[in-house]
């Protein structure tokens, strides 16, 4: 391939050749055939020498999990496998568009001698969560004058699973430390009266209390029956139900509906293990993508950050399918949280709640508000706004319907937007605690 | 690799320099390098202006005079009177001219008469002013081809130079030229036309490799570069919050500005998030973070693998200055002496004659001695290399068929996700199904209007 240099000298070996031509001068058509015989003299020794299967690339990385916003290093290394010399060889790794190159560069041009090698590395930041895969690799091999080149694309791919950011467990993390007394202080703890250990107080006799109960000493100062009564402190199971349909994704980007869903389920499993609770979550839209029961294993973390990782917003919400999924595969009461916008038709989210209510299961739904999380109001012109406005008053009226007959069975529908998504999953959380629902 | 691009530098300079002067005194007994070229083409020009406008300006005031008057051409007195007193107040009666012109006649006639031979005048000035202009051109390209390293210099400056030399032959001025073309290789060697040609050629050749020997070392350099830059600019950033949060006043420099944040488009893009964004509280915090926790990132990254500053720069990357040298040398000379050879082949009438024993007609016919006689074996000669280029890509197979490499687990994870995927559907599609019989079946058996069903209607019915 002659590349955009090579043209140049034909057009001057031309010129050259014309103008000979036309002044009959020997010395214009001698300059013109120099440069186009110099244009490809070198070429069969070029396509000797510049033998591209010898080049192998290696692509190292530090970890192949990592959370949005890590840092990554990635060493690529060259290989002349061949026995020929390359005079010039250029290389671009690709990263994802949406990563930033923060420290190094992607690119390295250089010569490379017969079976040596040459490394480079630079550091990513890994932005959104997903799966992702860095590569491929570009390598341009020229000539000496840049004549000529030949071109591969080695398609070797590095896959990088990014899980959801970890930036708002860190702010907690760090509020905490501020109070001195950790992450627990202050918190609610579900206690029932009972079984225990911790003493809760006294309370008169009832008959078919055990006697052992009795607190003898007490009854005899106050001169009537009195029982003694303890305390445990209990946990409640949680299971966030994370929808991941379509609408799920509007909003600008990283800032969608979903990612918001997934921070705040990201928050809650990490309170929850905290805490020793035990929080499950699911991601489903018109299938069950992922569920991970609630537990307290060590790696239950990770496994719930698995599941979120690979979310994307597509299809459309099928609750029943997700519940009846949930359900069958768990036993115990629990709370269950919906995060999901409620677009779709109300009739099938009713059912799951139904269901859901049948078995014994109490639920909350957190619903992101869609207008809430696209373009502000102020940035439209008059038509843009008024449609906007009359399409959110619409929307909010029809959740408010659907709030409406929820209700009646007592579960809430909080509608949230960008700023109060995370205290609200929060503040529920700790309500449900408080309340004892759900408890194990 | 500094110490070869300087050494090829020198050589550009002297190849073009030598190439310039063979130029300049192969032409001199034309007898047009007269240093006020230049300044003659413009006052030709100006000439030429000013002899159109005087023309247009007195025929219009002539005109516009006569419309007023009822049709009468204006009086000789005023016509001179303005002729002498307002075009020339204003410089635009035309050179040349000594007396008025006392009526528009005299206008036209002395228009007419100088026109032609201000025409004329700038033809051949034109001439010389294009040789001093292709020359000037020549010289500032050449001199920004040493400086930025860009082959488009190079190529502009070299077809500058060669381009007085194609004026110079289409006014049939004497210019360097190889008539008759020898059939010895020697005479045809030292010639005087051949070698201006070789040297115009080196002068293409060792410019070339000087860009070659640049931009070979530059990227490595440029990485080390980058590398300093980028952690100064992280060092800084990082200790300009640190001062923030203690309460310390900070100040900004056009220095830092410059070399530090704005040079490192990581941080310019964390700072832009703090200073131009929603301007949030958190926003702040997380560009704060992202900042600090990368130059944890690397602290700790430099302070573990030794390797990684030589990784991150590629200094191991950098070609050995006496490979550089040697292959230089080598591949100049070889294609030197390969294109010189090939072409006195292709050029010469006599070797061909001589190589094809052409009839005695064809030997004796005038074509042989003219110059397009080169394009008979200059088509396939040219058309051949690049023909066993491909033959020999072809042969040693070099296109290699890229194909997605995926490892035995990867492809096995991948068949087994997508596995998953189509048994979960089945799944949902099977359950949807179920549940919208089973949902049928109990309407057709139901009296009684189910609670939920119930709920749902009374709220969308308000």
């Amino acid at each position: 391939m002659i590349t955009q240099r090579g043209f140049v000298v034909v057009f001057a070996g031309v010129l050259l050749l014309t103008s000979g031509f036309s002044f009959i001068n020997f010395y214009l058509v001698l300059l013109g055939v120099y440069c186009v015989i110099g244009l490809v003299v070198t070429l069969p020794l070029f396509a000797l020498t510049a033998n591209l299967a010898g080049i192998e690339v290696d692509r190292q990385i530090d970890k192949v999990k990592v959370f949005s916003g890590d840092f990554l290093r990635v060493r690529v290394t060259i290989r002349n496998a061949s026995r020929r010399h390359f005079d010039f060889i250029e290389v671009h790794d690709q990263y994802p568009e949406t990563w930033i190159l923060a420290i190094g560069e992607n690119f390295m041009a250089s010569r490379i001698e017969p079976g040596s090698s040459m490394t480079f590395s630079y550091i990513l930041q890994a932005r959104m969560r997903g799966r992702y895969y860095l590569g491929p690799t570009e390598v341009i091999l020229r000539d000496r004058l840049g004549l000529h080149y030949y071109k591969r694309t080695l398609k070797e791919q590095t896959e990088v699973l990014v899980y959801p950011t970890w930036k708002d467990v860190r702010r907690l993390e760090s509020f905490a430390k501020q109070r001195q007394l950790g992450l627990m202080f202050g918190a609610h703890r579900t206690k029932t009266v009972g079984m225990g250990t911790d003493f809760a107080g006294f309370r008169e006799y009832v008959p078919g209390d055990e006697f052992r109960l009795i607190d003898w000493k007490s009854s005899a100062k106050r001169g009537d029956m009195v029982v003694k009564q303890w305390e445990q402190e209990k946990n409640v199971q949680i299971i966030c139900m994370v929808d991941t349909s379509g609408s799920m994704g509007n909003g600008y980007p990283e800032n969608t509906k979903l990612e918001y869903a997934i921070r705040a389920a990201v928050l809650l499993t990490h309170m929850g293990i905290e805490r020793k609770d035990l929080v499950g979550t699911c991601v489903f839209s018109d299938i069950v993508h992922g569920y991970v029961p609630p537990g307290t294993r060590p790696n239950h973390m990770y496994n719930v950050l698995e599941v979120l990782a690979m979310a994307e917003p597509q299809g459309w919400s099928d609750y029943e399918t997700a519940i009846s999924h949930v359900v069958t595969q768990t036993k115990k009461r629990s709370l269950v949280i919906w995060l999901t916008d409620l677009e779709r038709s109300p009739a099938p989210l009713l059912n799951a709640m139904k269901t859901l209510v049948a078995n014994g299961h109490k639920s909350l739904v957190i619903s992101p508000f869609g207008p809430w999380f696209e373009a502000p109001v102020g940035q439209f012109g008059p038509v843009e706004k008024v449609l906007s406005e009359a399409v959110s008053e619409e929307l909010w009226e029809r959740r408010n319907k659907i709030a409406r007959a929820l209700s009646r069975f007592g579960i809430n529908v909080i509608n949230v937007g960008p700023e109060d998504f995370l205290p609200t999953i929060i503040r529920s959380y700790e309500q449900a605690k408080q309340r004892g629902v759900a408890m194990f | 690799m500094k110490v070869v691009t300087w050494i090829l530098r020198i050589a550009s300079i002297a190849t073009f320099v030598y190439m310039a002067f063979l130029v300049y005194t192969i032409l001199d007994p034309n007898d047009f390098w007269h240093w006020d070229a230049p300044y003659n083409f413009v006052v030709t020009v100006y000439r030429m202006l000013s002899l159109i406008v005087f023309f247009l300006a007195s025929t219009m005031v002539n005109g516009l005079a006569s419309a007023f008057a009822g049709g009468v051409l204006p009086d000789n007195l005023i016509v001179g009177l303005y002729n002498t007193l307002v075009l020339r107040t204003w410089y635009m009666q035309p050179y040349g001219l000594t007396g008025p012109l006392t009526n528009i006649q005299e206008v036209w006639t002395s228009f007419q008469m100088n026109l032609n031979s201000v025409l004329f005048s700038l033809f051949d000035n034109t001439f010389l002013f294009l040789y001093f202009l292709c020359a000037g051109i020549g010289v500032v390209l050449f001199l920004q081809s040493l400086v930025r390293m860009d082959h488009k210099f190079v190529g502009g400056a070299f077809l500058s130079i060669q381009a007085i030399i194609i004026l110079a032959a289409f006014r049939s001025l004497i210019v360097p030229d190889i008539t008759p073309f020898p059939a010895d290789f020697v005479e045809f060697l030292i010639t005087e036309g051949q070698i201006l040609a070789l040297v115009s050629f080196a002068y293409l050749e060792v410019s070339y490799q000087m860009i070659y020997s640049y931009s070979v070392g530059k990227p490595v350099e440029d990485r080390e570069e980058t590398l300093k830059k980028q952690l100064l600019a992280l060092r800084q950033a990082t200790r300009k919050q640190d001062a923030i949060e203690r309460g310390d006043k900070v100040s900004t420099t056009g220095m830092s500005r410059s070399t530090g944040a704005t040079a490192f488009s990581f941080l310019r893009e964390a700072i832009e998030r703090k200073v131009v964004g929603s301007q949030s509280a958190l926003e702040s915090l997380d560009a704060v973070s992202d900042v600090r926790r990368l130059q944890i990132y690397v602290d700790e990254l430099l302070q573990t693998d030794s390797r990684a500053r030589d990784e991150l720069t590629a200094k191991a990357a950098a070609p050995s200055s006496s490979y550089v040298i040697g292959s230089t040398i080598t591949g100049s000379a070889i294609r030197f002496l390969t294109v010189v050879a090939v072409s006195f082949i292709l050029m010469s009438p006599n070797v061909i004659r001589m190589l094809l024993n052409l009839p005695i007609g064809i030997e004796d016919s005038v074509e042989m001695l003219q110059p397009e006689i080169v394009v008979l074996f200059l088509v396939p000669v040219v058309g051949l290399f690049p023909f066993a280029a491909a033959v020999i890509s072809w042969m040693s197979r070099r296109e290699v068929v890229e194909k997605e490499k995926l490892t035995k687990e990867e492809k096995e994870a991948q068949k087994q996700r997508q596995k998953e995927l189509a048994r979960k559907r089945k799944e949902a599609e099977q359950a949807r199904r179920a549940r919208a019989k089973a949902r049928k079946k109990r309407k057709g058996d139901e009296v009684e209007v189910d609670e939920w069903d119930k709920a749902l209607d009374d709220a969308f019915k308000r």
